[in-house]
């Protein structure tokens, strides 16, 4: 007896369907299914009876490589139902795939993902024969609305078609002849009983023909090298999980829709698609009238009907839902139409759709599944670093012991373990302390939390990393949110994730719109660059690349701020002091073209269309930079003197050049000049402005400014003498009145001209 | 009507072979009042090798599934986006396909009146006769209803919103009073086919904004500029060589100089180049469509001035007549941009950019 080969598309409801169908029929010797052969000894442990999703997690750690990947399963996967229906039937259950851990799968983090989308060409010319958007909406169109009969037939010519002439990568033939391999071993064990083979589509053709001929003896499972750290175990998943693996990684989308599709058929599944979506939009405040449902209805019906469908499928629906409930025009082209992440931008009525086909349901494992080793990891940690237990704990980050510990907390913190809490520490903002105070409270919430977070790795550090990835590939952030992760990854000392995190920074700077908040980002990167011994970050080539790209694009939108005259905005300051200290520090080492910055800063300066600030600052930076300043000083201060500009000019200066300021003869002199020429009404103008601008200098350097400008003003005279007045306000006030009424008087009359 | 010297014949008369085939191979069920089925009509628009049909609209096929099959339903369909995203060519299609005529189309615009859009009187026969269906001249709305056929609404929202309004009722109730005349004919039912396509640019956004009452009554579909940059540059370059050879100009279009170009118009379109990078959007109107004009230019500055295809100088000098037009802001934006290429041939020619 011959094997059947069943190639499925992982996460099918149609192919789950045939699975079990065929299972049952045929009653096998053995079921080989598509999966990590290393947890053959184990499945009794994947059968106990979980709530799915659930997930297999394998982790893998060497010298120079580490790697997590997940084999995710949940009521509709073929490979699901091929274990509960082999069970049922009494067959042999196999795994048959190389080791999650094995370098043929070093690419995978979801081993369940099409395999065929990365030979998308084939795909591509049927979407435009059948006249649909993408592979999700053909698949649907062939596969899963269509009625079962002939689907065996139906998905061995799709497949044979898709895979055709393509040449597999060597990832791909590696596990082929694996898979190949026990396929001989099981036929030739199983006699003259059947066998059935339930492997993703892409490689059914060349299992088909490799099961021919070769060794029939059972295959060895291959061994870790030594040294490396290999760890599967079962986790629970959830279905937002599902669906937020993005690119190569992405199996089959929404899987709401399919569960509902899997329990209880297409139309049934389209009803409730619309439910959900309807439900949450209401919960939002958002009107959908009972004529738009119809509306939707209707297209719906109307779409399935010109595209062939006997019922409405999951692209006719949301095409309906769409049409009735959009009353204006779209930022972003629809996400089930394209494809991939949904886009910023998105029409809220379009993102709650999405939401909806997402779900939110979490798998659980059974009480008797073996304990995620983090559990264990992160107790074993604890106790040897003497973390166990309550109370407050400050480290010292210069020691090694203390460094690990920090570490160790970071991760826990980031995992969202309950009683970790850090009350002070470094910060992305402000200057690196090399300390941190820590408060831990030991509570009963922890295990579950760990047990949820062993879904992520097996240490504290993997599963952190693992985290921290999942959220720079999540929603498009803006760079507030990107430079946090990158400062936690930091804490937590996840060198490799840096680098992802790094490259997501980078596009999201060079895309960058806000010069504040590209100014903070700009200051994270530098302080950990500059400061590498505190962070441990490497320091790598990619933060140089960032903080020049950071350099270069704030100088690009420093440029574009037009305006003219509005009040100082101290973070966009703060960016264009950024910008000189990495000039200042990184610009050889980086190679930052400082003769381009200086070009934009006295562009910037002498543009009289941009805001006063701005043109202080990038007079300042080019002081700064050139340790003399490109125009006479004095006159630039001059130019910008009135009442309303003064003060913010001179905030934009004194931040990027306050020791030139000070130390520039002449300079304080002018300013007290200038200040002395204003009108009492136009002083009360500047006066607010020109405080702020002063607050850029320390206490020390104030007290300095002050001492001169006594011993200029009042000779020989101490400054806490001048400040002293025997009268009340209220009187000083008055008379300073009185002064001025004469003075106007005086002046009216023309007794005094000035 | 004769094709011949007509500039530009409408698509039923342009396409008229390939939607007699369709017709001819056509077994698919018809929606009361169509000439076609859905889905003969959907491989009018997109395209059927087997029969000769060809592509005439690019852009997701579901948007056509959409389309038609809100024209079979009692909304009408309302197609939105960019200027020069070819809704207006995807109405004419539609309207051509589904009633067999792309003719009964009333040109929105701030002068557009009531009149334009219903009936108005030949007054010689008004004054003659009285109250006549004689001496009643039918509109677009008033044919399209009486006839069955789909009425063509064009640049919906420049028209004051009054105006906009009196598609209420023939689009709910179906139905279009005539006050004037007694009878049976005082009262117009719209008969099985009839729909209302109407477009509206995004630019135009706020100048005069459609009612609820009336957004409910339509179905809203966008059109998005092309998302694919060979599609978009093979579409440019054969407009564009065709242009060219009816100017008399001898040599095609190069193609570097068109790469250049679709590229320039992408990202001045989306505020980001390829790489990623944000630059300023700009707010006049890039689209396919003008960027085919500017190859035409392009082609005519480089041919009639030079005897040879245009070069990317050429496009500097054209680019600021059509892209910034009269603005200033756009003028700077557009040579921010050019200034920041750092090299290759449009930065080599910034400093052709007038002004």
């Amino acid at each position: 007896m011959t094997a059947t080969f069943i190639g499925v598309r992982h996460h099918s409801p149609a192919c789950a369907r045939l699975v079990a169908d065929t299972i049952i029929a045929l009653r096998p010797a053995y079921v080989l299914v598509e999966g990590p052969a290393d947890m053959n000894p184990r499945i009794g442990e994947l059968l106990l009876g979980h709530d799915l999703p659930i997930a297999v997690y394998t982790g893998y750690r060497d010298a120079e490589r580490r790697h997590g990947s997940w084999a995710p399963l949940c009521d509709y996967s073929p490979e699901w139902t091929a274990l509960t229906a082999g069970r049922d039937a009494g067959a042999q259950l196999r795994f048959i795939d190389l080791p999650a851990w094995h370098p043929a799968l070093a690419e995978v983090r979801n081993r369940y993902a099409d395999a065929e989308a990365r030979y998308a060409e084939v795909t591509e010319r049927l979407c435009a024969a059948f006249a649909v958007d993408n592979a999700d909406a053909l698949w649907d169109h062939l596969f899963e609305i269509e009625p079962a009969d002939g689907l065996a037939e139906r998905l061995a010519a799709y497949f044979d078609l898709v895979r055709g002439d393509a040449r597999p990568a060597a990832d791909d033939v590696a596990r082929e002849a694996y898979m190949a391999h026990w396929i001989r071993a099981a036929v030739a064990d199983a006699g003259d009983r059947p066998v059935v083979v339930v492997t993703g589509g892409f490689h059914r053709p060349a299992l088909v023909r490799l099961a021919e001929e070769g060794d029939r003896s059972w295959p060895e499972l291959p061994e870790p090298p030594g040294g490396a750290v290999v760890g599967s175990y079962l986790v629970p998943y959830s279905f937002r999980r599902l669906d937020a693996f993005d690119g190569y990684q992405s199996g089959m989308p929404s899987p709401a829709y399919y569960q509902h599709l899997w329990e209880s058929g297409p139309r049934e599944a389209a009803r409730r698609l619309t439910e959900a979506v309807t439900t949450r939009l209401r919960a939002r405040r958002q009107q959908v009238s009972t004529a738009d449902l119809i509306a939707a209805g209707a297209t719906a019906e109307g779409l399935a009907a010109v595209r062939g469908h006997v019922c409405p499928a999951r692209a006719d629906v949301l095409d309906g839902l769409a049409s009735a409930l959009v009353s204006e025009a779209l930022e972003t082209p629809l996400p089930w139409a394209t494809g991939g992440r949904i886009r910023p931008g998105g029409h809220p009525v379009i993102v709650e759709m999405v939401a909806a086909l997402s779900g939110d349901r979490v798998g659980r494992l059974h009480p008797s599944t073996p304990l995620p080793p983090l559990v264990h990891a992160v107790a074993d940690r604890l106790r040897a670093m003497g973390l166990d237990g309550s109370g407050e704990i400050r480290l010292d980050l210069r020691k090694d012991a203390d460094l690990e510990r920090s570490r160790l907390l970071h991760r826990l913190r980031v995992l969202a373990i309950p009683g970790v809490v850090r009350d002070s520490g470094p910060h992305p903002a402000g200057d690196p302390v090399p300390a941190e105070q820590w408060t831990l409270t030991d509570s009963d919430d922890r295990m579950p939390a760990l047990i949820e977070a062993g879904g992520y790795g097996v240490d504290p550090g993997e599963a952190a990393a693992a985290l921290l990835a999942e959220r720079v590939s999540g929603p498009p952030a803006d760079l507030d949110v990107l430079a946090g992760l990158l400062f936690d990854a930091a804490l937590c000392g996840v060198g490799e994730l840096t680098g992802r995190v790094l490259d997501d920074l980078a596009r999201a700077v060079r895309a960058a719109a806000d010069l504040g908040s590209l100014g903070r980002t700009l200051n994270v990167v530098l302080a950990m660059w500059r400061h590498d011994g505190l962070f441990h970050t490497g320091g790598g080539p990619a933060f140089g690349t960032l903080i020049a790209a950071a350099v270069d694009r704030a100088l690009w939108l420093a440029e574009g701020v037009r305006g003219g005259p509005a009040p100082a905005d101290p973070r966009r300051i703060e960016a264009m002091a950024a910008v000189r200290d990495a000039l200042t520090h990184a610009a050889t080492p980086l190679g930052l073209d400082v003769a381009a910055a200086l070009g934009v800063a006295d562009r910037v300066a002498a543009f009289s269309d941009a805001p006063p600030d701005l043109r202080g600052a990038a007079f300042g930076l080019g002081w700064s930079l050139r340790g003399t300043a490109a125009a006479d000083p004095g006159r630039a201060v001059r130019g910008t003197f009135t009442p309303a500009l003064a003060g913010d000019w001179l905030a934009g200066l004194f931040a990027l050049a306050r020791e030139e300021v000070l130390h520039t003869p002449g300079m304080l002199e002018l300013l007290d000049e200038l200040v002395e020429a204003m009108t009492d009404d136009d002083f009360l103008i500047a006066l607010p402005a020109l405080r702020q601008a002063f607050a850029y200098f320390p206490p020390r350097e104030r007290h300095l400014i002050a001492a001169r400008l006594v011993a200029l003003r009042a000779g020989g005279a101490s400054g806490p003498d001048l400040m002293r007045l025997d009268a009340t306000p209220e009187l000083v006030a008055a008379g300073m009145t009185l002064d001025e009424r004469v003075d106007t008087v005086l002046r009216r009359e023309g007794l005094i001209t000035s | 009507m004769t094709t011949d010297h007509v500039q530009r014949p409408p698509a039923e008369v342009r396409h008229a072979d390939e939607l007699a085939r369709l017709r001819a191979t056509d077994d698919g069920d018809r929606p009361p009042g169509w000439a076609l089925s859905l889905r003969a009509a959907r491989r009018f628009v997109i395209g059927d090798e087997k029969l000769g049909v060809t592509r005439k609209f690019v852009g997701d096929p579901s948007l056509i599934d959409r389309a038609l099959v809100t024209l079979a339903t009692s909304r009408g369909l309302m197609l939105v986006g960019e200027p020069g995203t070819a809704k207006s060519l995807l109405s004419e299609l539609l309207a051509a396909a589904v009633s067999g005529t792309s003719t009964l189309t009333i040109q929105g615009g701030a002068a557009t009146t009531e009149d334009q859009i219903r009936y108005s009187w030949n007054y010689a026969l008004l004054v003659a006769e009285g109250p006549s269906p004689r001496s009643l001249v039918a509109a677009p709305l008033l044919r399209g209803m009486a006839e069955g056929r789909v009425v063509r609404f064009e640049e919906i929202t420049r028209c004051p919103l009054e105006v906009q309004d009196c598609l209420l009722s023939p689009l709910s109730d179906r139905v279009l009073a005539i006050p004037e005349l007694t009878g049976p004919d005082a009262m117009v039912f719209a008969r099985e086919g009839f729909s209302v396509i109407a477009t509206a640019n995004t630019r135009d956004r706020g100048v005069n904004e459609m009612s609820a009452a009336l957004k409910r009554r339509f179905n809203f579909e966008t059109v998005f500029p092309i998302a694919d940059f060979d599609t978009e540059l093979s579409l440019v370059e054969a407009e564009a060589a065709a242009l060219l050879k009816r100017s008399g100009v001898g040599a095609p279009p190069r193609r570097d100089v068109l790469e250049v170009l679709v590229r320039a118009f992408r990202e001045l379109r989306q505020g980001q180049t390829a790489r990623g990078d944000a630059t300023d959007r700009l707010s006049g109107v890039m689209s396919t469509a003008e960027a085919v004009s500017v190859a035409h230019a392009v082609g005519l500055r480089g041919w009639f001035l030079r005897g040879e295809p245009g070069t990317a100088a050429d496009l500097v000098t054209c680019l600021a007549g059509t892209a910034a037009k009269d603005s200033p802001d756009d003028l700077a934006k557009l040579r921010r941009y050019l200034e920041r290429q750092g090299s290759g041939p449009l930065y080599e020619a910034r400093h052709l950019l007038p002004g």
